[in-house]
């Protein structure tokens, strides 16, 4: 009878003594609610996937560290199906049903015009992962992107063609979506950089064989290719007609499931972007050590950006007050510049970004990996 | 214009073709059996792709050992498509859309599934000849692509002897034709409406293993491909697997050329008016018989 | 003066009665659920509106049209562009939106409707993929891929519709104005005419209709029901993209017209809140949701042959409430 008294005490002490251990570690009290709209199914997965694992390993980063001012954080993750539509529905729930404080996402660029529409009325910050859009995008005030515009892209790839190859005769071939944009962006920098586009084919989003337009880009005789597209046909088509010339792309395509895919063909692809995780630079070093412990696996930049996204809503949160600030005072605090993993960014700038030229990272393929070039815009 | 860019235009018209027009063949042979539009043809290439990159990636497999599990999954998958989807929605008495609308669904699972399971990344399956092309005076087309042709050619042929020259063949145009005289002189009509559709699903499972070299597995690509296919089977009459191959010939020179001649953005433009035009000039599709409009 | 038996006045009761509830429920939801579910239930009324140009189309004309996404994206662009840009009042938007759908519905239909079944299937099919290349090049009118935003929302006797609440109730009594004339269409002589035109053509022919006229002219009503779902859609979202009005819209807006039942008018209200709630609610169980969508759909096809329109009518019929008198097959 005594022993199992005392074996009883000494498992209640043991009991004790773990919950009071657990309750110094974990933050307590009611979580604050973050929310974030993905594209995670649809023809966005292969920027929403990417981004909800760095949304994650941040939530995960700041809770062990004792949330914000000692609370929790919650990110509600919804997933918009690449469709601006349900976006929009997402976005009525998190913002007026879960009552969440500020809104991280979406992945694509119609879906953040739906969705800014609703945080913009409410004034609720709302961090996204598209570059700067459509105008009216100007006029919003809490909209703040971690991706560079379109035309900063742009002129990254224009930086290293003319700066770096010294060419000025460029075929483009883009696909409808991710590609019409950004050559929107080139069309409108084509003077400033003194460059002449003498072939531009598109294709669609789906197409099983693009080799028609890539011959119609070879035989224009450019001397650099642009391939801006999110699949890696169009880049295998483009070598096998015998394109030799050197091929740049854009942020979007530079991910190791699109360099896997394009196979043999990926080697000497340049990307202008902002996450080499073979070689990071000082600042993203701590990132891209935790990616690769908890994911075993390399980051690129839309994990980056996930990562930065949380990482800057949780400083913004705790500087206006934590848990009793308003999503208004939130949004004013991250009116400033951070310094991210992905890049610095300075959301006071009129661009609501702030991201310089002199952030990017040039890098080429070299047997499904990717090597830092040496070579930086200004 | 230069020589090259049309012989280009024209060696990618073919390859496309040939792939919209593997597809149609599926649709046409399942059409011709069952009389049922299969919305789910494209994804029976997709899961053929995907059985073969499996086993190909992670058990080692050849490729020709590969290619024969790849129509034999496709195979079994159309046969399960028949037992679960059709044959209930046949019992309740399904219309035509109805049918469409199971197999649409049909479709969307199998995307859904390989999203779920595979990742939203594409996937790379090597190709007979590995990634060599053969040059025809400075255009490429890529030995795969020979090949292709090639295979979907004999395909044409062996199906047409199925047909014309087995029981089995003779049996399915019976019971697709006149389900009730069918069963009265004995031929087991269920039982034949099952192997039509794993026929269908044999075709498919094929088409999607020679087709995924040239455009990566990928979990999306089953709607476009059916689309495409849907397309060149109408064309070619719906009941004639030749006849989805020309169409799909047809569908694919008119894009590539409209690219080279015209402009890529309006390719799908001139296209679908093509095919519209074609539709309303020859009621019967390119090899339809007479007096059949349209399906 | 005769009198009526007991059965038939009990049952006329009975159906005032189920109709009152009907709508008080309708009118109490929105106080009772979420922001974000009555958002849903918007959208249902959008589609509802949309889908029943696609249902009608079907179950009278037996014509599969995938190009209604073009028309609802007619509708939303003429609004969106001209409230942004040209400045004009929202209901000359609306109509100019209504007219052009009209007009391109008259053009393209009158060669494309003589052909028949699958054919016609693909023929619309074409349009839409058409429709949208051309939303997408023509993007000094909609904006390409980046769309057009702003766009300002609609206001209602010094009400201003701009959450969804306020638009439920604005949605959705459109939405039953639209499936009464619809009812009221097909009691008519026009009514009279189509079903004479689905069931013996020859017949009809016979008698003097005109089958070819009546078939584009339903086509046009169905185009012109999509443009008008679709600019109160515009003027809902306040941003419009090209990726609202692609393949994937048609397909849903038939899934509609398939799901609700063609012969069924107001069935197509049922379809609209499968193919718009289920998604959402399905959503919260996580990865797995595209999957079980699709299983729920085949599931709905293969238990419901005629759409849940016709299960309901089933149901009512063996409830006994069918004793009042019924227009065959153009049963509510």
């Amino acid at each position: 009878m005594v022993r199992s008294v005392s074996k009883l005490l000494i498992c209640t002490a043991i009991a004790a003594g773990a919950l009071a251990t657990a309750a110094i570690a974990q933050p307590k009290g009611e979580p604050i609610k973050i929310g974030a709209i993905l594209s995670l199914s649809g023809p966005g997965a292969g920027l929403g996937q990417p981004e909800r694992a760095g949304i994650l390993l941040a939530e995960q980063a700041i809770n062990a560290r004792g949330g914000i001012n000692g609370q929790p954080v919650k990110i509600i993750i919804e997933d918009d199906g690449s469709k601006p539509d349900i976006a929009k529905s997402k976005a009525e729930r998190l913002v007026f049903d879960e009552k969440v404080v500020a809104m991280i996402g979406p992945s694509l660029t119609a879906s953040t015009g739906a969705v800014s529409a609703i945080t913009n009325a409410e004034g609720l910050a709302q961090i996204t992962f598209t570059g700067l859009g459509p105008k009216i995008e100007l006029t919003y005030k809490s909209l703040y992107h971690v991706l560079p515009p379109q035309e900063l892209n742009a002129r990254a790839m224009l930086e290293y063609t003319t700066k770096a190859l010294k060419a000025k005769r460029i075929g483009v071939l883009h696909d409808t979506g991710y590609g019409q944009v950004v050559l929107n962006s080139l069309n409108a920098l084509h003077d400033k950089y003194g460059v002449e586009f003498t072939a531009v084919e598109k294709f669609e989003v789906g197409a099983t064989d693009v080799s028609a337009q890539a011959a119609k880009v070879r035989a224009a005789n450019p001397e650099v290719v642009f391939v801006i597209a999110t699949s890696p046909v169009p880049f295998r088509n483009a070598r096998q007609v015998k394109i030799e010339q050197p091929i740049v792309s854009a942020i979007g395509s530079a991910s190791y499931d699109y360099i896997r895919g394009i196979g043999e063909f990926a080697d000497d692809i340049v990307f202008p972007e902002f996450v080499v995780g073979e070689d990071p630079k000082p600042e993203q070093k701590e990132f891209v050590a935790a990616f690769q412990k908890a994911y075993n696996a390399l980051p690129k930049n839309f994990e980056a950006a996930g990562w930065d996204s949380a990482q800057i809503l949780a400083s913004g949160i705790a500087k206006a007050g934590g848990a009793k600030a308003t999503p208004k005072e939130i949004a004013a605090a991250i009116r400033g510049v951070h310094q991210g993993a992905m890049a610095k960014y300075d959301f006071s700038r009129d661009d609501m970004t702030g991201i310089e030229l002199s952030s990017y990272v040039f890098s080429k393929v070299v047997k499904g990996k990717f090597e830092r070039l040496p070579f930086v815009a200004k | 214009m230069v020589l090259s860019l049309w012989i280009q235009a024209i060696l990618s018209g073919v390859t496309n073709g040939f792939v919209y027009g593997l597809i149609g063949l599926g649709i046409a042979v399942v059409f011709r059996g069952a009389r049922i539009i299969n919305a789910m043809q494209g994804d029976f290439a997709l899961l053929g792709g995907v059985v073969a990159y499996l086993l190909v990636h992670n058990l080692g497999w050849p490729l020709p050992a590969a290619f024969l599990a790849a129509m034999l999954s496709g195979a079994v998958c159309g046969m399960l498509v028949e037992r679960l989807l059709i044959r209930p929605t046949a019992r309740r008495q399904g219309t035509d859309d109805s049918y469409l609308l199971v197999t649409l669904g049909g479709a969307f699972a199998v995307s859904a599934s390989v999203l779920l399971y595979f990742g939203r990344d594409s996937y790379v399956l090597p190709g007979i000849g590995g990634d060599q092309s053969v040059d025809v005076f400075n255009a490429a087309i890529r030995v795969h692509a020979l090949a292709l042709i090639v295979i979907g050619t004999l395909v044409v042929i062996a199906l047409r002897w199925f047909y014309r020259g087995t029981r089995l063949g003779q049996a399915m145009l019976a019971a697709s034709i006149d389900p009730d005289g069918a069963q009265t002189i004995g031929i087991n009509v269920p039982l034949v409406r099952t192997l039509t559709f794993g026929l269908g699903g044999l075709v498919g499972g094929l088409a999607g293993m020679l087709v995924t070299p040239l455009i990566n597995l990928h979990y999306e690509m089953g709607l476009l491909l059916t689309l495409k296919g849907f397309a060149a089977a109408v064309l070619g009459g719906l009941t004639s697997p030749f006849g989805a191959v020309f169409g799909g010939l047809v569908l694919g020179l008119v894009e590539s050329l409209a690219i080279v001649t015209v402009s890529s953005g309006y390719k799908d433009v001139i296209a679908m008016t093509i095919l519209i035009l074609i539709m309303i000039v020859m009621p019967q599709g390119l090899f339809g018989r007479r007096g059949r409009m349209g399906g | 003066m005769s009198s009526r038996p007991i059965a038939v006045t009990a049952s006329r009761t009975l159906t005032i009665a189920a109709w009152i509830a009907g709508i008080a429920v309708w009118a109490a939801l929105p106080w009772l659920l979420g922001r974000g579910s009555v958002d849903i239930l918007v959208f249902a009324g959008l589609y509802t509106i949309a889908g029943l140009g696609v249902s009608f189309l079907l179950g009278q004309c037996g014509i599969v049209s995938l190009a209604q996404s073009v028309f609802y994206g007619i509708g939303a662009y003429s609004t969106a562009y001209g409230t942004t840009v040209l400045g004009w009042p929202i209901p000359a938007c609306m109509l100019a939106g209504i007219v052009v759908s009209g007009l391109v519905a008259m053009l393209v239909g009158t060669p494309v409707l003589r052909l028949s079944g699958y054919f016609l299937a693909l023929a619309t099919l074409a349009l839409a993929i058409m429709g949208h290349v051309l939303f997408l090049e023509w993007d000094w009118l909609t904006g390409g891929t980046l769309g057009i935003g702003g766009i300002p929302h609609l206001s209602l006797f010094g009400f201003t519709l701009n959450t969804p609440f306020r638009f439920y109730y604005f949605i959705w009594p459109c939405a039953a104005v639209v499936l009464w004339l619809h009812y009221n269409l097909l009691r008519s002589r026009t009514g009279i005419a189509l079903r004479a035109m689905r069931d013996a053509p020859s017949a009809a022919k016979v008698a003097g209709i005109r089958v070819e006229s009546l078939r584009v002219r339903t086509f046009i009503l169905s185009a012109v029901l999509g443009s008008f779902a679709g600019s109160l859609f515009a003027h809902y979202v306040s941003f419009v993209s090209i990726d609202s009005f692609g393949i994937d819209r048609a397909i849903g807006f038939l899934l509609i017209a398939v799901l609700g039942g063609a012969r069924s008018i107001s069935g197509t209200v049922v379809g609209a809140l499968f193919v718009t709630a289920a998604p959402n609610l399905l959503s919260r169980l996580g990865e797995i949701h595209p999957l079980l969508f699709a299983l729920l759909l085949i599931v709905a096809v293969i238990f419901l042959p005629s759409g849940f329109g016709g299960a309901f009518a089933d149901l009512w019929r063996r409830l006994g409430g069918s004793l009042r008198p019924t227009v065959k097959d153009g049963t509510p």
